[in-house]
Formats: C-alpha cells, sequence, structure tokens
C-alpha cells in the first residue's frame, strides 16, 4: 500500500517537474519575443482563487473579451498574462511585484477587492508601472498614489447619486441607513449617502450596523420599524442584504430597500425571492440599454463568446473591458510602453468611450463619467429603470 | 520522547563542536542574506522577506502548539495587535486626514507618529499583554476548548479593530505605512528568534514546556507549574506574534481587519503541521518551502504548449490543486511533519542515507532541500 502511494507520489512530482520544464521553454521564448519588442505584455491581477473569485473571473472575463477584440498596439500583438493574488493582500503584493519584476509588463489592470489593490499599489507607484482598477471603489485606492487608475465612479459619486435619487425622483423626506461596519464599500457610501441627503433637506435615521456574515437582522430591523421611514438605504454584501430585506418584509416593514451595485447579481435574487421586488439600485452598466455605440459593441461581443450567460451581463465584466481598452488607448497614444509615459497618457484621458459610458481621469486617477444606471427587481430580474446624468 | 532527552545527554559530549557547527552557519546564513540583498529583484525579496516573517509566526506558533502542546488558534489576533501597532503610529501624520476621510483620528493619536523600531516593539509588547491579560482565564480550558476560546478572542480583536474607527479607521484599513524593502528587518529579526528559541526551549523553562506537553500531571508531580509555564509560553508567543504581524504590515504597506480573519492562522497551523510540532528548524524549513513552493507553482498557472498543443489544464487556479495534493502526499508520509519533533542537526543528517535506503528517492530530494 505504502509503495503504491509512493509511486503516485512520485509521479506528481514527476509532473510537476515536467511543467517546470515545460513552462521554462515557453518563458524563454516569450522573453526572446519581448527582447525583440514585437509583444506588449499587459498584467491581469485579479482574484482567480479564494473569496473573491467570482468577481475576480468576471472581469477577467471582459479583459479577454477587450483582448480578442482589440489583440494589438502600436503595431505589437497584447499579450495578457494573468497573476491570482488568491483574494490575499500577501499574495497580492507577490503577484504584483512578478508581473512588474518578471514579466515585465506595460500595465496592470485590476484587482477585484479593493484592499488588494491598496495592497499593491505601493509596488506600482515605486516601479512607476501604471495600473487600472475596473471595480474597485474604496477612495484609498488612488489617493496619494500617481500611478494607480480606475474606470469606476467611487463610493463617493455613487452614494451622491443615490441621496439625489432619492431626494429628487422618490420624493423621500426620511430615510434611514443601515451599513455593514466590516465592509469598506457599505461604510463609505453610508456616510457619504447621508451628508449629501441631509444637504437636500432630507432626514437621514441610523437603522444600526451589522456585520459581514450576520444572519439575524431581527434586532435593528424592530428598531426600524418604529421609525417608518420612507425609505431605507442598506448598501452592503449581496447575501446579507437579501436577507436584511426578507426579514424586513416579515416584520411588516414595507419601505423600499435601496442599494449599490454590489446588489446587481444572481444570488441576490435567489436569496431574497420575491421579497426583493422593488428594491433599487445604482450599477454602472446594463445590458439592455447601452449608453453609447462601444456598449452595444461589447454586448453583442460578450453574447457572442459567451452564450450561456446569454441575457446576464454583469458590470463588472463592461468595467474589465473598458480598463483593458483604456489601457490600450493610453499606450496608443503614448506611443510607446514606457512606465511614466503610460501613465501621463491615463492621466490625460478625456471622454474615452468604453462600455460603460464616457470615462473621464481626473486629478485624483478616478473616472469622471457621465452617466450611472439606475436598476430594479421586477418579475425576478433586474430591470431598467432611469439613467442619471453625473455632475 | 525519551528520545529527545537522550539526543540532548549526547549533545553535551560534543558541546564544543556544536558551537562551531552553529557559527559556522550563522555565518553562511549571513553571507547569504548579505549578497542576497544587493544581488536580488524585488520579486524574489518580497518572497525571501514573507519565508522571513512567516518564520518568526510560525515559530511564535509552535512555541505554544508544538512545545507546549496547547491547541491555541489565536495567532490572527496576536498578529493583529502588533500589525496595527506599527500601521497606526508610523504612517506620515500628514497623510493621516485625507485617508481617515470618514471618521477623522482620534486627536490623541492623530499626531503621534514613532519610529519604526519602537512601533514594532510596541506591537509585540502590547500583543504579549494582550496574550497575558487572556491567557489567565482561558489557559484553565484544555483541548478544544482552548481553541474555540482563543479562535474567539482573535475574532473579538479583529472586530473590535473594524469597530474603533478613530483609532484604526474601520473597515477602510490603513494605507502608506512605510515599507521595509532590504532583507535585513526581517532576516535579523527572524534570525534573533531563531537563536532565542533554541535557548528557550533548551533552558529549565523549555523543558517544563515539554513536560507539559507531554504529560500534565505528570509534569505537575515533578514540581512543575503548569500554570505558570502555560501563562509564559503563551505570552512569548504573543509576543513574536506581534513582531511579526508589525513586520507583515510593514512589509504590504498596508492593513484592513479582513487581512486577519482567522483564516489567517491556517497559514500558520499549515506551516507548523508540516514542519513538524514541536521542531524548530522543522517550521523554518516548511516555513520557506510553503510559501516559495506556492510562488514557485505558478507557473501551472500559465498557459503552456507542449509540441504547439495548448493544454487547457494549466489555467490560474491549478497551482493550488497541485499544492493541496502534496499536502496531503507530505501528512501521509511524514505524519509528524518533516521534521517530527526532531531538529536538523549533524546527527540527524548523518542519518539521512540510511533513510533514504529504507524509502524512496523522493526522500532524499526533501533532506536535500532541508540541507
Amino acid at each position: 500500500m505504502k509503495r503504491i502511494l509512493a509511486a503516485s507520489v512520485a509521479a506528481v512530482l514527476a509532473i510537476g517537474t515536467l511543467a517546470g520544464c515545460g513552462s521554462k521553454a515557453t518563458n524563454d521564448t516569450s522573453g526572446a519575443g519581448s527582447a525583440d519588442g514585437d509583444v506588449i505584455k499587459i498584467g491581469i491581477f485579479e482574484p482567480l482563487t479564494g473569496a473573491n473569485a467570482a468577481g475576480g473571473q468576471l472581469e477577467v472575463e471582459g479583459m479577454m473579451l477587450a483582448n480578442e477584440m482589440r489583440p494589438e498596439v502600436l503595431g505589437k500583438k497584447v499579450v495578457l498574462v494573468q497573476a491570482d493574488n488568491k483574494s490575499d493582500k500577501a499574495e497580492a503584493t507577490t503577484a504584483a511585484a512578478r508581473l512588474i519584476e518578471k514579466e515585465k509588463v506595460a500595465c496592470i489592470l485590476g484587482s477585484w477587492g479593493s484592499s488588494l489593490s491598496i495592497a499593491a499599489g505601493d509596488l506600482v507607484k515605486t516601479n512607476k508601472v501604471p495600473a487600472i482598477g475596473a471595480s474597485c471603489t474604496n477612495p484609498l485606492v488612488t489617493q496619494g498614489n500617481d500611478y494607480y487608475f480606475r474606470v469606476c465612479f467611487i463610493d463617493t459619486d455613487q452614494g451622491r447619486i443615490v441621496a439625489n435619487y432619492c431626494a429628487d425622483n422618490f420624493g423621500a423626506k426620511k430615510v434611514a441607513v443601515i451599513q455593514e461596519v466590516s465592509n469598506d464599500y457599505s461604510t463609505g457610501l453610508v456616510k457619504i449617502f447621508s451628508e449629501n441627503f441631509k444637504a437636500k433637506g432630507g432626514e437621514i435615521i441610523d437603522g444600526g450596523s451589522y456585520q459581514t456574515n450576520d444572519t439575524d437582522f431581527s434586532g435593528i430591523l424592530a428598531n426600524l420599524k418604529s421609525s417608518n421611514p420612507d425609505a431605507i438605504f442598506a448598501p452592503g454584501n449581496y447575501t446579507e442584504s437579501a436577507m436584511i430585506i426578507k426579514q424586513a418584509r416579515a416584520q411588516g416593514i414595507t419601505a423600499p430597500f435601496i442599494g449599490c451595485d454590489t446588489w446587481e447579481t444572481g444570488p441576490f435574487i435567489e436569496v431574497g425571492g420575491s421579497d426583493v421586488e422593488g428594491a433599487i439600485m445604482t450599477t454602472f452598466f446594463d445590458d439592455k440599454n447601452p449608453v453609447n455605440d462601444e456598449g452595444k459593441k461589447f454586448v453583442e461581443a460578450y453574447n457572442k463568446k459567451y452564450p450561456d450567460k446569454q441575457g446576464n451581463i454583469d458590470s463588472v465584466a463592461a468595467l474589465g473591458y473598458d480598463a483593458y481598452m483604456l489601457a490600450l488607448d493610453a499606450i496608443e497614444r503614448a506611443g510607446s510602453t514606457d512606465g511614466t509615459a503610460v501613465r501621463d497618457a491615463i492621466a490625460a484621458t478625456k471622454d474615452f468611450q468604453g462600455a460603460t459610458g464616457a470615462i473621464t481621469i481626473n486629478e485624483t486617477g478616478d473616472a469622471d463619467k457621465d452617466v450611472a444606471i439606475i436598476k430594479t427587481v421586477k418579475d425576478g430580474k433586474f430591470t431598467f429603470l432611469d439613467t442619471v446624468k453625473m455632475k | 520522547m525519551g528520545n529527545s532527552v537522550n539526543a540532548s545527554g549526547a549533545n553535551q559530549k560534543s558541546n564544543r563542536m556544536k558551537y562551531v557547527r552553529i557559527g559556522i552557519l550563522l555565518v553562511v546564513v549571513l553571507i547569504f542574506v548579505f549578497i542576497a540583498d544587493i544581488t536580488v529583484n524585488s520579486y524574489v525579496r518580497r518572497i525571501l522577506n514573507l519565508c522571513a516573517i512567516y518564520t518568526i509566526l510560525g515559530l511564535s506558533m509552535n512555541l505554544v502548539n508544538g512545545f507546549t502542546g496547547l491547541f491555541s488558534l489565536g495567532q490572527a489576533g496576536f498578529m493583529a495587535v502588533g500589525a496595527y501597532c506599527v500601521a497606526v503610529f508610523t504612517v506620515p501624520v500628514e497623510s493621516r486626514a485625507a485617508m481617515f476621510y470618514l471618521v477623522p483620528q482620534n486627536p490623541a493619536i492623530a499626531n503621534l507618529e514613532l519610529p519604526f523600531v519602537v512601533a514594532l516593539l510596541l506591537g509585540g509588547f502590547v500583543s504579549a499583554f494582550f496574550a497575558f491579560l487572556i491567557g489567565f482565564p482561558v489557559l484553565r480550558l484544555k483541548g478544544d476548548y482552548l481553541a474555540i476560546a482563543t479562535l474567539g478572542f482573535s475574532e473579538i480583536i479583529r472586530i473590535v479593530f473594524t469597530n474603533t474607527q478613530t483609532i484604526t479607521n474601520g473597515a477602510l484599513g490603513i494605507k502608506g505605512i512605510p515599507t521595509i524593502n532590504r532583507l535585513w528587518w526581517t532576516f535579523g529579526i527572524a534570525i534573533l528568534v531563531v537563536i532565542f528559541m533554541f535557548l528557550l526551549i533548551n533552558s529549565t523553562y523549555g523543558r517544563a514546556f515539554k513536560a507539559i506537553r507531554e504529560d500534565e500531571i505528570a509534569a505537575e508531580a515533578m514540581g512543575i507549574s503548569l500554570f505558570k509555564h502555560k501563562v509564559l509560553s503563551f505570552t512569548i508567543s504573543g509576543f513574536l506574534a506581534g513582531i511579526g504581524g508589525g513586520l507583515f504590515a510593514a512589509l504590504l504597506g498596508t492593513v484592513d481587519p479582513k487581512q486577519f480573519y482567522f483564516t489567517l492562522t491556517y497559514n500558520f497551523l499549515l506551516i507548523i503541521v508540516l514542519g513538524g510540532m514541536g521542531s524548530i528548524s522543522g517550521t523554518i524549513i516548511s516555513a520557506f518551502i510553503v510559501t516559495a513552493g506556492l510562488e514557485w507553482l505558478r507557473l501551472l498557472d500559465e498557459p503552456h504548449a507542449i509540441f504547439g498543443w495548448n493544454v487547457p489544464l494549466f489555467r490560474p487556479g491549478l497551482r493550488m490543486v497541485v499544492f493541496s495534493i502534496l499536502l496531503m502526499a507530505i501528512v501521509l508520509f511524514w505524519s509528524r511533519g518533516l521534521m517530527g519533533n526532531q531538529e536538523l542537526s549533524w546527527e540527524y543528517v548523518k542519518k539521512v542515507p540510511d533513510k533514504v535506503r529504507n524509502a524512496f528517492r523522493i526522500k532524499s530530494a526533501k533532506g536535500g532541500a532541508a540541507k
């Protein structure tokens, strides 16, 4: 028995070694390729395993699609190099260092999960390799870092949009806020929302806070019921949010729930069922109503490449697509792959037509976009409700 | 277990040779660090830094779990304390206001900036203090109950850091911690910790720890104060974990509470189980194997072509599969870890050829790596 086991382990090790040799060979050829200068490498820095893998995978899909649609820049082939950051900060820094030092990429795309991007921030800054985040919305990602950019709007903008929407289109006077205190995204949004809503003359009720992975919200909801709000703003993880809504309906709270882009995902409806009907959220992209020609092109190509996902394109895939396209656009404008030149080109981006709308990079490295999408849940599907002009 | 006592008795005869060998080993390691520090690129440097930090953290955990026989899972909590001490006190004052944009930092510490060494030591001491404090009630528990209580402690620490927004910036985390790039910080401290551990384990305290691990009742009958030694072991472990956590924060340049989820503890549990519970050299070896090996396996994540045919198997995620298989294999063959509770001594190395003859070639490969 032991011998059989030993033999099988030997086989596994041998395969590992073989794989090692194989990789050496391909690495050498690609290394020679970049020395010849006929390939431009772009690094994909995403969580492909671990807790954030689902989100990372979606962004990669968008980037791969973009790479197929535009495989060349400056007359050279673009090669995507994936580095898995394992949803782990320590791994994230080694993955980023690998892309920069070993692969010598011209630009880095990603990551899903702001904290992973923040961990890589220091590396891209000191090595002067520009990075473009797709869906990392935490303001700290680009703060004080000239080399990190993003194509999504940040929590600050999103909070403002929702506050304006609540006050103007919804006519809400009294809104309760519930925050997921262990989630940077949720606390940021609630804070910005409250400030903007108060500035509009509305009243904010502190509906309490909960932790990620909580399952019982009856305590905070009981308090909330007595204050009788016009609407409830509860951005956070989709699972917890859906459970809050379910439990609120069970307690007889009828006020509509408002959230943000994290809700727009299948499991939100699966968990919430019929109770999440009417929930409203802001998001970046709607595949049924593309805001421009680039968006139409993207939807068409995406549905062709991933037919099994027909009719359900996640926003982050569109953002991944935009990140890639922006990187190529910047390399083209810079006329080289020199880190500083590409950085300057990205920073100078103005009215770049992405699938999620026109993108202008502002002085902090964040994207100023022209539109945001408001969606709602109707008949168990995310349905387009409204487009809001930003500014 | 009598084995290790015999070994230490035999060692005394050749004490002088032992010191010479240790001296040579130390010089070799220092030369290696010196050369590595000037030659390697920042990618390799980062991996080496991580190896050294994981060595410190692994040893800290091994002291309690491996040497004293207490099943503690509080490592992530102690690390968080050390990491946050470094993060809160070393971030440049001028960049703090922008970072604490949700809730301003408490004025008492908003303008307080400490040198890295001071913050690091502070982290160690605060962490040791917490270990001492919770050690009192918790160390009366045994086995699984102790594991649950320490796990609970580590989660409490994380949730406290999430909610004390005026100090830790809550879930947003802290970034811009001045980073350490040279190898000397991490390797210097790791070497000191290794020396300290060897001295501790071979002292009367160390023997008492091991006696407690083997049989609490017998140890107590021999006049060893169980409680005192358990708290001591726990506190020292807390101190080392705090230092390791501080270095970890300074290497990454950023901290946030989610980083210190209890799953972080399992990284170190993996290292000490793989290296051998109760083996210092085993912990060092496995810290390097796990960290560097996982990075080396990244080549499985890259696309590969054999004779022009693109093998669909090679895609991101494969390395984790292979890594898990290797772990299972190692646990099957070395059920007590790579080193068991032995140390990698000259005597141990001399025995390797015999062992190789008895086993398969794989072992010689591992033995070679261990050297």
